[in-house]
């Protein structure tokens, strides 16, 4: 039963920016399947604009490959089969019943000219609502949503898109906590499956932790560390943050200790 | 895991019922009646059994009643029925476009008119009036081939100068580039018809819109159009689910953004110039068909499209009948008309609508 983990994700000097300001300066980092990888840093250091170009929404220099092909010329339907993006920017603005909105996770699978979805998509997609428990739902409009309930639709439907790589950036940062955990978990659950792997944006340090083993701690747009979530230091954050996360958070929850 | 029963396709049990089926039939009901409403009424009324009459005589050969007077068949076939058909295709050919620059801007008060086209088609057609070559010589096809190269020159300059300040065509970008082109074109064309006071009248109501005095080419033209561009953006439905969800969603989902935007707006340029150039710039119904037929009918494109082409078309028919009966023998423009009903009717929808979510 023992195998070689694979490599789904791999950056080599990869440099990025906006308009020729550079933000992101040779972050270099794999990522394996099963692996669910977090990327951690204060706000400014990088973290979402490195996401926008690992899904080949900005441009970079350096490598990205995604299972061994480039993501630089990949074609998009092709590159959509391979990494989907989870943002918090989403938003339904379109009367789509829940159903309709995760079949759209197939699109990348779809065929010929119309671009037809098999009944294997749709099996898929059926599938991907049952787990996020969107079953009952599926006749509702997502313009009628709550925050939580929507935020499920669009995990459904990137799960829907069956990719090897899944990016979050910061999909949980509007919700209650409950949506928050609920989210993490159902990313846990989809990852354990063989050939994928999760790599998130998570404000919530705790969060993070929670979905990750692996931890990416950026400063300035530059790697300062790469470990496994257990070997986390409160000496660590304290130079990624610039603030003692640690000692914050014990006293946070002192507030709850008799 | 066994296949699953699809839950149907604009399943939206609860709220309206079961599936669009019969409302689309309702729909297309509708739409005929307005057809026949509108070649029927007038200070002459015809029977929808005797323009079906007509049709008949000149489609299948059937021999029309010996005491059918042949003023009556001439009315319905010369006049009456092309413009119907034209206001029904203009409408129609609106409604389209109206719905693909919604989903493609992404933007609910998005028009095919904002892409410059209706701007540089008026341009054209001053132009032409100006310097006497409409309706001249050149045939009365002449006036309505310059409008529809002068907007689609339009977009297209729009689009290039978007194109060039923006690589990656983003919707903002198209907005305010289409926005300004339209500012700086209709500048062009009041300084054209301030300088040339003899014009200035026949400019505006070439302006206004009208299906008046339009013969079975025109409407022949805009339908056939129409039918193509409707059929292409209906092939490209999934797309525009897709794209309603935000670039950088649907280009992580897997869209080749880019190209596809382009190539909507190319053919939204193509159709809207074919409407405007044959009956001018009539406004809202390109802003208010999508918003009512996705209330009834969901968001899906392969079902909003061909629901908001029958909705436009017979709502533009009706408009027309409105217009041309309403103040009697003088016509009442059919764009006043289309504003008059339209902008009311659309605060309705739109704020009824918000007040349920």
């Amino acid at each position: 039963m023992e195998t070689q983990a694979k490599t789904l994700l791999r950056l080599q000097d990869v440099c990025c920016g906006y308009g020729g300001a550079e933000v992101v300066h040779k972050v270099s980092f794999s990522v394996a399947e099963g692996e669910k990888l977090c990327i951690l840093g204060a706000n400014g250091c990088g973290k979402t604009t490195l996401l926008r170009a690992i899904c080949g929404l900005l441009a970079y220099t350096g490598s990205i490959t995604a299972q061994g092909t480039e993501v630089r010329g990949t074609r998009r339907r092709a590159l959509a089969r391979k990494i989907a993006l989870m943002s918090q920017g989403a938003a339904a603005d379109f009367d789509y019943t829940v159903y309709d909105t995760v079949l759209m996770g197939r699109y990348a699978h779809s065929r010929g000219l119309l671009g037809d979805i098999d009944a294997a998509g749709r099996d898929a997609a059926a599938d991907c609502l049952r787990r996020c428990g969107l079953w009952e739902l599926r006749d509702r409009l997502v313009t009628r949503l709550s925050g939580g309930q929507l935020q499920r639709v669009f995990l459904a439907r990137t799960f829907a898109q069956d990719p090897a790589v899944i990016l979050l950036d910061e999909p949980t940062s509007h919700l209650d906590l409950k949506y928050q955990l609920e989210l993490v978990d159902l990313l846990r659950d989809w990852a354990a499956r063989p050939g994928r792997a999760v790599v998130g944006v998570l404000h919530d340090i705790s969060l993070a932790l929670r979905l990750a083993d692996t931890l990416v701690l950026m400063k300035e747009g530059r790697v300062l560390d790469h470990l496994p979530a257990g070997r986390l230091q409160p000496t660590q954050l304290q130079a990624v943050y610039g603030v003692d996360v640690a000692s914050y958070m014990r006293q946070a929850l002192g507030y709850f200790s008799p | 895991m066994g296949r699953l029963q699809r839950p149907g396709p604009g399943t939206r049990r609860g709220r309206f019922g079961r599936g669009p089926g019969l409302r689309a039939l309702a729909l297309a009901a509708a739409a005929l009646a307005a057809l026949m409403l509108a070649a029927g009424v007038g200070s002459v009324p015809v029977s929808p059994a005797d323009i079906a009459r007509v049709l008949a005589h000149r489609l299948l050969g059937t021999p029309l009643p010996a005491d059918f007077s042949p003023i009556l068949e001439g009315l319905v076939l010369n006049i009456r029925l092309p413009r119907a058909a034209l206001a029904f295709g203009v409408g129609a050919a609106a409604a389209v476009g109206g719905t693909v620059m919604q989903s493609v801007l992404k933007n609910p008060l998005a028009s095919p008119y904002g892409l410059g086209v209706s701007s540089g088609a008026g341009l054209a057609a001053a132009l032409m009036i100006v310097s006497g070559l409409a309706g001249g010589a050149l045939g009365s096809l002449a006036l309505p081939a310059a409008a529809l190269a002068g907007g689609l020159a339009a977009a297209g300059a729009a689009m290039a100068l978007a194109g060039r300040l923006d690589r990656g065509l983003s919707n903002n970008t198209i907005i305010l580039t289409g926005m300004v082109l339209s500012l700086f074109l209709n500048a062009l064309m009041s300084t054209l018809s301030a300088a040339n006071p003899e014009y200035s009248q026949r400019i505006l109501l070439w302006q206004l819109g009208s299906f008046s005095g339009r013969g079975w080419d025109a409407a022949a033209i805009v339908w056939a159009v129409t039918a193509v561009c409707t059929a292409a953006f209906w092939a490209m439905g999934r797309a525009l689910d897709v794209m309603t969800f935000g670039e950088e969603q649907a280009l992580s989902m897997g869209l080749e953004l880019r190209r596809t935007k382009a190539v909507l707006i190319v053919l939204v340029a193509a159709l809207t110039g074919t409407a405007v150039a044959f009956a001018g710039v009539i406004g809202f119904v390109d802003l208010i068909a999508p918003h009512v037929v996705r209330r009834f009918f969901g968001a899906r494109h392969r079902v909003v499209l061909p629901m908001a082409a029958l909705l436009g078309g017979g709502f533009m028919a009706l408009c027309d009948l409105a217009g041309r009966t309403l103040a009697s023998p003088s016509e009442i423009p059919v764009g006043s008309i289309t504003a008059l009903i339209g902008a009311p009717f659309f605060i309705y929808v739109y704020f009824a609508g918000r007040k349920r979510g």
